[in-house]
């Protein structure tokens, strides 16, 4: 009796299981289909030289991928364009590019903890140094007007 | 025999340096007048000799010495005369000797001006000069001689000068650069003389100003020039690439734009005097920090720069003392330095007070992407890399607040203003918003908001410029000429941004493979590739494409000869583009790598409106030149009335009559 009931149990949850499977898989399937994007030719070159632009030679100095001539440099161009006819994103090209050659390829920061204060820095200076020149000010008026009270 | 003479002046002139940091200081302190009035001759001794030292520099270059290691290693038999000229300040020695003998002229000019009333106060900042300028004598003396010999085995022919510097643009860029450098040690010692004398009046601002704004002069052009060479000798088809070399020498340009408006307030309003005498210590250490950036080689750069590890250290050690010493003194002192507050809050010296900190922060925001790939991998976090994205990313909306102050300023009338004024003020920004939507409406993906940002900005300077000057028209001619210089200026400024806006979002590009008789439109025109043929200049050989471009119309328009070039001295390759270019548009060929036996992999651009980047830049130039002058004339006049009372009396007499 119990054994039974173990195994329809069993049954019930391999099945369960199967089903979440097949469903994630179809869910996952459905959503690289319509990841893939019929870019027209115009777009993939405006689309790849920008990628190219915004990811840095990983063989020359301080060069961007559009503007280095190292061979390495025309080959990932090369796999960029690749990529996009296949109907790749943008964001997915460069995790791809990111993932392969390390962060530094990046020439503009993924946001994280360590580069918080790149991003959030300029903004809080700026309200700092506003703030801080407001109470200057106004510290500085309170003493005038202070002296000039004395004066009189 | 000259090497060594020039070795001795720059010892001379090192000693006599040492002695006028102390002398002026001690005669004054001492109130000892006797002694003071040695400061002409120390300066002009010191100067004499510097200027003595570097001519022998160039002399050597000229007779082709290679027996001294830097004209060896810099020229050789076949270099043009004028590129061994440039050579003297092409390389590390020679340009920190330049950077020194143009400290000691500026001073002593200053000096033996009698513009300056205030004697004890030119005499403080000589002292400064000639400290800084002991430092560098004694930092070049021990660590980069530049007559430092190559005897006995010297190389009869010489080796030669960095290729990619030969070029008209390092006649230019270089020097000016570091004119603009040696203007700011010029304020950064004049900022101290006030700290020392512990005043610092409207009479010094007028003083400091045409010295600032010569230096930004400077500095605006070292930026012009260094971004017209690297668009047209490296071959990328760039202008502005956020190279840490780039931001070195942009970091203290946006720092003195925020101390020539700050100097303004200073001298015309007596407010914000301790805000400008930290702008003018801030320049000045960015600008050394900048130095030590490019010649340490501690970032990695395109345009490095005769980057050697020790330098780094003596740098960063002439940094430290400087910085250290003048921000002690600014501590201790900066509290007598009594400054006027008395506006309210919509007044133009809000706007300019808040113009000048988002000037400041835009500065500290690119020094920090500049620096963060540096501290990064010092504290162990990995490695990353902060490029043009980022910069674009924070700059561009700083600048377009700038902008938005920088129009409405001008209209703001001084200490206060009525809230009346900003309906006016609105009703310019909505039309500017409005000219924005209708520009970024234009471009290929629909409404793009850097395009809105950039031709929003623009046509808000231009409208605020207009509706000022329509305006001012009632109060005469005089009016708007003595606002000449700054609507000039602000003028520039529009025109760059347009420049800069439709090269950055209008352009179109192509990349791609091309041998002889193959074709390609490009935005109208149409390039054809006739021939490749090979040219033999005398310091390089090269393979020239020769492209043949039409205009939509099929009418022939010229040729385009972009060319690889291969030095002769030392194999070297770089790539010079072929330009074609007016007013509205440039057109851009590269040609890159060899990819089959005939084919190249060719770059073509169309630049709209590219050239408007640096007429911008110029104008620019022309506004803070005649602020200057008109300036230094102002100082004039003032000294002639304040010496001749008789004259001047006797003129609103003869008026009167």
């Amino acid at each position: 009796m119990s054994q039974s009931y173990t195994s329809t149990l069993i049954r019930l949850l391999v099945s369960f299981a199967l089903l979440l499977c097949l469903s994630l898989f179809l869910q996952a399937s459905a959503q690289a289909a319509s990841d893939k994007i019929h870019y027209t030719p115009e777009q993939i070159r405006d689309l790849g030289f920008e990628i190219a632009h915004e990811l840095r030679c990983p063989m020359s100095v301080n060069q961007n991928l559009f503007d280095s001539g190292a061979p390495i440099a025309s080959e990932l161009k090369g796999q960029i364009f690749l990529m996009l006819e296949q109907g790749e994103s943008k964001a997915h090209i460069i995790d791809f590019l990111v993932q392969r050659y390390g962060e530094k390829i990046r020439y503009q920061p993924s946001f994280s903890g360590a580069t918080a204060i790149l991003w959030f820095g300029p903004v809080f200076l700026l309200i700092g140094i506003i703030g801080f020149a407001a109470l200057l000010i106004r510290e500085q008026r309170k003493t005038a007007t202070t002296k000039a009270n004395n004066h009189e | 025999m000259i090497p060594e003479l020039g070795l001795i002046f720059l010892i001379i002139s090192t000693v006599t340096a040492v002695l006028l940091s102390f002398i002026p200081l001690y005669a004054a302190y001492a109130k000892n007048h006797y002694l003071f009035s040695y400061v002409k001759t120390l300066t002009a001794l010191m100067t004499v000799t510097i200027t003595a030292s570097i001519l022998c520099l160039l002399i050597s270059f000229l007779v082709n010495d290679f027996s001294v290691a830097y004209v060896a290693n810099h020229s050789n038999t076949q270099l043009a005369t004028l590129y061994k000229v440039a050579a003297v300040w092409g390389s590390h020695e020679g340009s920190m000797l330049f950077w020194v003998v143009a400290i000691a002229i500026w001073g002593c000019m200053i000096v033996f001006s009698s513009r300056y009333q205030d004697q004890l106060y030119v005499g403080r900042m000589i002292a400064i000069l000639a400290f800084v300028i002991a430092g560098f004598n004694l930092f070049m003396l021990f660590t980069s001689n530049p007559f430092a010999r190559l005897l006995p085995n010297f190389p009869i022919e010489g080796r030669d000068l960095n290729p990619i510097l030969q070029d008209i643009g390092l006649i230019f860029h270089p020097p000016m650069l570091f004119l603009g450098y040696v203007g700011l040690t010029v304020t950064f010692a004049a900022a101290i003389a006030a700290l020392i004398g512990g005043k610092f009046t409207q009479q010094h601002a007028s003083y400091l100003r045409p010295w600032v704004l010569m230096a930004w002069v400077f500095l605006t052009g070292g930026n012009a020039f260094g971004s017209w060479w690297a668009y047209n000798e490296l071959g990328w088809g760039g202008w502005w690439f956020w190279d840490p070399v780039e931001n070195a020498s942009f970091i203290p340009w946006l720092v003195a734009t925020a101390l020539l408006h700050s100097v303004v307030l200073s001298q015309h309003r007596s407010s914000f005097k301790v805000t400008t005498l930290l702008l003018c210590l801030l320049a000045f250490s960015l600008s050394l920090l900048g130095t030590f950036l490019v010649r340490s080689g501690i970032v990695q750069s395109v345009h490095a720069f005769a980057s050697d590890p020790t330098r780094g250290m003596s740098i960063l050690t002439l940094l430290g003392v400087f910085v250290c010493g003048a921000l002690t003194l600014f501590a201790l002192k900066a509290n007598l330095i009594k400054s006027q507050s008395e506006f309210k809050l919509l007044s133009r010296d809000t706007l300019m007070l808040l113009g000048n900190i988002v000037l400041v922060v835009a500065s500290i925001s690119v020094l920090l992407g500049t620096f963060y790939p540096l501290l990064f991998e010092l504290l162990n976090l990995g490695t990353l890399s902060v490029g043009a994205p980022y910069f674009n990313s924070i700059f561009v909306p700083l600048t377009f607040v700038a902008v938005l102050i920088m129009g409405a300023a001008p209209l703001i009338k001084w200490q206060q203003d009525s809230s009346n004024r900003l309906y006016p003020l609105a009703a310019l920004f909505a039309a500017a918003a409005v000219i924005g939507v209708l520009v970024a409406l234009q471009t290929r993906g629909g409404f793009n908001p850097w395009v809105w940002i950039g031709a929003t900005s623009a046509s808000w300077i231009l409208l605020t410029l207009a509706y000022l000057v329509f305006s001012l028209r009632s109060q005469g001619k005089k009016v708007i000429a003595k606002k000449c210089a700054m609507l000039i200026a602000h003028f520039g400024v529009a025109i760059s941004i347009i420049g800069a806006t439709a090269v950055s979002n209008f352009e179109t590009q192509e990349l791609l493979r091309m041998g002889p008789g193959q074709g390609k439109v490009v935005a109208g025109y149409t390039f054809v590739y006739e021939a490749t043929v090979d040219v033999d200049a005398k310091s390089y050989t090269a393979i020239q494409s020769n492209i043949h471009v039409s205009d939509s119309d099929e009418n022939f328009i010229g040729y385009i000869t972009p060319q690889r070039q291969t030095f002769k001295t030392n194999a070297m390759e770089v790539s010079k583009a072929g330009i074609m270019r007016n007013l509205v548009r440039d057109l851009y060929v590269s040609s890159g790598q060899q990819l089959s036996d005939t084919e190249y992999l060719v770059r073509i651009s169309h630049k709209p409106l590219a050239c408007w980047i640096w007429i911008g830049g110029l104008m620019m130039m022309l506004g803070g030149f005649i602020a200057a002058m008109s300036g230094l004339y102002n100082l004039r006049r003032q000294q002639l009335t304040a010496t001749k009372p008789l004259t001047a009396t006797q003129l609103t007499v003869e008026e009167l009559a």
